[in-house]
């Protein structure tokens, strides 16, 4: 899966996130910060991150999420080694 | 196999513990619930606490309504996720004493109806609404409980759709109304990690 692909199919679960105002997700690259740049608490993280499972259909390990980087390409490389372990 | 082995011991429910084998992180000062009564893993909880001299010192002999939504996240998010933690890991609590810390992320609405005084022992029912990445949100209520009763017997046969309902009897007195009461178990190196940032 490219990673454009998967940046493009980020922002259509970021677009279900309320507290995610829209004009925020224009220009979204490798580099925003999910947490910091969008201005959404950390609680929120984590139903982007169940929403993200289903999107891609995949399942992350409560591990993964522990140290995850809150910036796309941190949640990009996460789904790809997701992906890779099968 | 529900529950976890400390010290040898088959923990299957909370309430065959004091919640300070759970509750490792906090300090006898800081720890705000003396017993567990009814749990159901994933479900939700019962517990009670009793406020001392030293919780209402300095507050006009009252428990702070701060005080009330930090002994529901002991008694829920933080008592019940890590349970849930153990269980899968199949390790005891003090085996993650140098892996994780219990985080309080975030508090919803609550609504205070009444206060309570030192002395006054209150028992708290939580819900579990959500739990994943051991991250978990509780809703609940905290009463106060009538002078003397025995909780541990009233509450024996306590089940899943009494908690649902908040089915107590009316001599139990709503102090507060809480929803979305979120904590969360964070990776010690990670919680370093943001705090220095």
């Amino acid at each position: 899966m490219e990673r454009q692909e998967i940046i493009d199919g980020l922002i259509e679960v970021l677009k279900t996130v309320r507290m995610i105002e829209p004009e925020k997700l224009v220009g979204v690259t490798e580099e925003t910060d999910i947490l910091a740049d969008l201005n959404i608490p950390s609680s929120e993280m984590i139903n982007i991150i169940a929403k993200t499972e289903k999107k891609f259909n995949i399942e992350f390990e409560d591990d993964d999420i522990d140290d995850l980087d809150p910036t796309v390409r941190g949640i990009i490389d996460l789904i790809q080694r997701v992906k890779e372990r099968g | 196999m529900a529950g976890y082995y400390d010290k040898g011991k088959l923990v299957e429910s909370l309430c065959s513990i004091h919640p300070k084998e759970i509750l490792i992180a906090y300090g006898p000062k800081k720890l705000l619930v003396d017993k567990y009564h009814w749990h159901s893993p994933t479900k939700g909880i019962v517990a009670s606490y009793t406020p001392t001299d030293f919780d209402v010192e300095d507050h006009f002999g009252i428990f702070r309504g701060v005080d009330q939504i930090e002994s529901f996240v002991q008694a829920t998010a933080a008592s019940l996720s890590m349970f849930l933690i153990c269980q899968k890991h199949n390790c005891a609590p003090e085996d993650l004493r140098d892996k994780s810390v219990p985080s309080f992320i975030s508090v919803g609405n609550v609504n205070f109806m009444a206060a309570l005084e030192k002395g006054d022992t209150f028992v708290i029912l939580g819900k579990i609404t959500y739990y994943k990445f051991k991250q978990m949100v509780c809703d609940g209520r905290i009463y106060r409980c009538p002078q003397g009763l025995d909780l541990d017997d009233y509450f024996k046969d306590f089940n899943e759709e009494r908690l649902l309902k908040y089915d107590l009897s009316p001599d139990f007195k709503l102090i507060s109304d809480l929803y979305d009461i979120t904590g969360r178990e964070i990776d010690i190196e990670y919680f370093r990690a943001i705090n220095k940032k």
